[in-house]
């Protein structure tokens, strides 16, 4: 299967392998090529198209949605309250990090029903909290519970990746103190080349897919997977591809959330009929960031 | 903390759009306030010994935003305020609660805070109006005064040594709260002022702002009364002579309404904000159901630009 | 949920007496619907439905299978709820499952028919692709995103616009298998066929609070309930399910009652629907 083309180098799904220029504002291209259809010149990240967006579950203290390609994932934060059950928390000094991950049964492509806890799951919710409880700042939040859901809507590859952006914001929504922003990203390495952000075609194509968490401004890693065998010094390559790709998408989250915060009324063209406002006016001393998104 | 969800036709759209760009547009010039994320850091000048406050690290030497929000200096505190966060206390203020739990000599209440707060029976006047001593009858009588689930209004008394928030209820105003319903709206829009109990004489409704995002739209209670719990609960029956009167209950509707619409629009929320926006369905025969329509929503986010536009002109015209 | 103390519980009654309830609405008035299709573009149909703050994704998936030996003519459908913990906290782990479960089994009763087949909202001889042989199999998935109440009615509602919306591909099969080999069917990427879902019902729930009924209730309301009954119908005003949930008993005459008010408004309920659908399809073009 020709992941990477030999003459054009191009992707299954149109992109470059190891170019990391996301051009921002995204533009709203047409969905990405499946292996079905011949490949067209598409000229610009070859990172999927990103989305993120706040507010999505008005009941959650914070929530978000994120796109990377076609996973999307929503994510909602509940808390800082009570302590539900006190058998669960270890430390008085800070606050108690949960988290669940659930996959809807329509994401993904063949339809399977599956147990609520099977083991993947178990493992993303394990992975998501220790990641997210790295960055939060929880001992300003003492006998309190935090709790982070994640449900995923789509999935295409990559969704541990989403999953923990999404969480980001949705954090910075709630409005919970953090040391940093966490970003991740997958890369992997097929006909030896070191590819960014896999779709779920590359993913299952047998070849090693590396998960990179990182803390974007501090430049630490927080989360490294890695599945099948890779050389040493491939292995950076292709660690180093990955990183780039997480601090893209932290520049992403930053300008967003920048936005969101400066006024500027985001009237995005909109499948979502509906509009959701939230902002705050003016007042004679307090600021108003305005933020009106029509979902997309 | 709802927002409403809406379908605008295009005509809705542009107006909503043209309110809300005017009223970006009479913010004062301190609106060009740095917007920060996690992470970024705050510019200071590294000789003034600048407190950092809320949302703010120390990182290597740099001040560090730890929240993603607008900073604000005072003077020599620096701090990032949030759009969206849970309510932070402060001693004496009013805010509304419910009962979770009953505890050993006091009551838990949820007031929207990272923790539960405490009210403990000694804050809480008896029934029978008697200051003594709490014995242990008191304790077991406990229920009687308040039960899971109720809706108190309290003042803030301050933070225990182990951090947990105590308050308290001993004044005649506050108490149970009864009649009415309770609305959840973001804390940082009801903001610290010197009243927050609002009795509206023409509704005959009591309204009363809580700090932490609570607040409770209903009739009104004579102060005295409220101590007659144990009475007033064995006439509670569903008879329709003990229900709330129609046109009471429609106006409590239309305040309650008004209310989810102009949060939903994000207005700080203040009594005559609230009364005005009611007035204004009934001049314009909004029924009140519809309050929460898109026709409704973007009424009032033109009237609102309007207002504040007046008020700048007048300003401006004084000077 | 939040419990809800005496106080606010005797008004919600006293508002449902005097018919004007906590937001304003009627007894038998329906909160603001919002309808979107074409959300899970990996799926065959799937749509996105707002009541009020309750908010459901429906999703409708075909695959080709083998019909039961049972009913050789018959396609395959079932239908399964999840309810997300981003709802609510309490959904998380497997506190949801009561719930899920419950809505499920509703659910299929109201729009599969009986066991025979008889009654279902889907003429399901339409998904017989070879008969005996292969079968269209639609699994239909309901995920509940966030909660307040009347999740019933909303899911039917979303299940309705997904399958307004869900293509079945075009399946070429060559003639010459023979009849005791397994035919080879060459499934279409370009060509779909469109539901007919003017037999699919819609779901009108009725909660008696006191001596009255009221639709579409919050998560508030139904705390106060004493029972509930949900009757789904069809566009011709055929009643095609029951459930009655809710420990309290009531009088016959009361259920036809309640019976015939959930024919009248589901009326409205379903011209309302349907121009939201179409406007929804409108729009996606």
């Amino acid at each position: 299967m020709e992941f990477v083309d030999a003459l054009t180098g191009f992707r299954v799904d149109g992109r470059r392998p190891n170019e990391v220029t996301p051009t921002f504002p995204f533009p709203t291209a047409p969905p990405r090529v499946t292996q079905s259809h011949s490949v067209l010149l598409l000229d610009f990240a070859q990172m999927r198209q990103l989305k993120g967006e706040v507010g999505v579950v008005a009941r959650a203290d914070g929530s978000a949605l994120f796109e990377m390609g076609n996973t999307r994932v929503i994510a909602a934060v509940y808390g800082p309250r009570e302590v539900q059950n006190k058998g669960q928390q270890v430390n008085s000094k800070e606050a108690l990090v949960r988290c669940e991950y659930r996959m809807a049964e329509f994401s993904t492509g063949d339809r399977r029903r599956k147990p609520k806890g099977d083991r993947r799951s178990t493992e993303i919710s394990l992975v998501i909290r220790q990641t997210m409880e790295a960055s939060i700042l929880t001992h300003l939040m003492p006998r309190s519970q935090i709790d982070i859901f994640v449900q995923v809507l789509q999935a295409d590859g990559g969704t541990r990746s989403a999953c923990i952006n999404a969480a980001t914001l949705a954090l910075a929504d709630a409005g919970i103190p953090m040391r940093d922003i966490v970003t991740s990203c997958s890369a992997g390495y097929l006909c030896s080349t070191p590819l960014l952000d896999l779709n779920y075609v590359e993913d299952s194509a047998g070849g090693p897919d590396v998960t990179v968490g990182i803390l974007a401004k501090m430049d630490k890693v927080t989360l490294l997977q890695m599945d099948a065998k890779l050389p040493m010094d491939t292995f950076e390559n292709v660690m180093e591809l990955a990183i780039e790709g997480c601090k893209a998408i932290a520049t992403y989250i930053r300008e967003t959330r920048k936005i969101n915060g400066l006024n500027m009324l985001k009237i995005a063209s909109h499948k979502w009929i509906t509009h959701r406002v939230k902002g705050l006016l003016v007042e004679d001393e307090w600021l108003c960031p305005v933020q009106w998104t029509g979902n997309s | 903390m709802r927002d409403l969800h809406l379908s605008l036709n295009q005509t809705q759209r542009v107006r909503l759009e043209a309110a809300l760009h005017e009223l970006q547009s009479l913010a004062p010039a301190a609106a060009s306030a740095a917007a920060v994320t996690v992470a970024d850091t705050i510019p200071v000048n590294q000789e003034d010994n600048i407190l950092k406050g809320h949302g703010t690290s120390d990182q290597d030497g740099e001040v560090v935003a730890t929240l993603c929000g607008v900073v604000e200096r005072v003077n020599k505190l620096v701090y990032v305020r949030t759009l969206r966060a849970r309510y932070k206390p402060e001693v004496g203020d009013i805010i509304v609660g419910r009962v979770i739990e009953i505890a050993p000599k006091r009551w838990r209440l949820e007031i929207n805070f990272s923790q539960d707060a405490v009210l403990m029976l000694s804050s809480m006047n008896l029934p029978d109006g008697i200051q003594r001593r709490r014995t242990a009858v008191d304790e077991l009588n406990m229920r009687s005064i308040f039960e899971e689930n109720d809706v108190i209004c309290a003042e803030v008394r301050g933070f225990q040594h182990d951090g947990s928030l105590h308050l308290q209820a001993r004044s005649e105003k506050y108490g149970k709260l009864e009649r009415g319903q309770l609305l959840t709206v973001p804390p940082y829009l009801v903001k610290r002022k010197k009243q927050h109990f609002h009795h509206l004489a023409q509704y005959d409704v009591d309204l009363i702002l809580g700090c932490n995002g609570f607040i409770w739209v209903g009739e009104h209670v004579v102060v005295g009364e409220k101590t007659k719990t144990t009475e007033y609960q064995q006439k509670s029956s569903d008879d329709a002579e003990n229900f709330t009167p129609l046109e009471t209950r429609k106006h409590i509707c239309r305040l309650a309404n008004a209310v989810r619409v102009l949060s939903a629009l994000g207005f700080t929320l203040t009594v005559e904000l609230i009364i005005e926006t009611a007035e204004a369905s009934v001049s314009s025969n909004v029924e009140v159901n519809n309050m929460l329509g898109a026709e409704f929503y973007v009424q009032t986010a033109e009237r609102e630009a309007k207002r504040r536009a007046d008020l700048l002109r007048k300003k401006n015209g004084a000077r | 949920m939040v419990g809800l103390s005496e106080g606010e519980k005797h008004f919600i009654r006293g508002g449902i007496s005097q018919d004007i309830r906590t937001d304003g609405r009627r007894r038998l008035q329906f909160r603001a619907l919002s309808v979107e299709t074409g959300v899970i573009p990996q799926a065959n149909g799937s749509a996105r439905v707002r009541l009020g703050a309750t908010e459901i994704i429906a999703s409708v998936k075909a695959e080709l299978g083998k019909p039961s030996i049972l009913h050789p003519d018959k396609g395959k459908i079932s239908i399964f709820v999840d309810c997300s913990p981003t709802a609510e906290p309490t959904f998380e782990g497997r506190g949801s499952e009561e719930l899920s479960t419950e809505l499920s089994v509703a659910l299929q009763r109201c729009l599969l028919g009986g066991k025979s087949g008889a009654g279902a909202a889907i003429d399901l001889s339409s998904l017989i692709v070879v008969e005996g042989k292969v079968c269209w199999d639609l699994y239909i998935d309901g995920l509940v995103v966030s909660s307040d109440g009347n999740l019933l009615d909303a899911l039917a509602a979303a299940i309705k616009v997904a399958l307004s919306d869900t293509g079945i591909p075009k399946v070429n099969v060559s003639l010459s298998a023979a009849s005791d080999e397994e035919p080879e069917v060459d499934v279409s990427d370009e060509e779909f066929l469109q539901f007919d879902t003017s037999s699919v019902p819609v779901i009108v729930t009725l909660t008696k609070v006191g001596r009255r009924y009221i639709v579409d209730a919050t998560s508030e309301e139904e705390s106060q309930m004493s029972s509930a009954v949900s009757v789904s119908v069809n566009r011709n005003g055929q009643v095609c399910g029951l459930t009655k949930r809710g420990g309290a008993g009531l009088d016959p005459s009361v259920i036809f009652d309640m019976i015939s008010v959930a024919k009248h408004v589901s009326e409205q309920f379903i011209a309302h629907l349907d121009s939201k659908i179409s406007e929804a399809e409108a729009a996606a073009e």
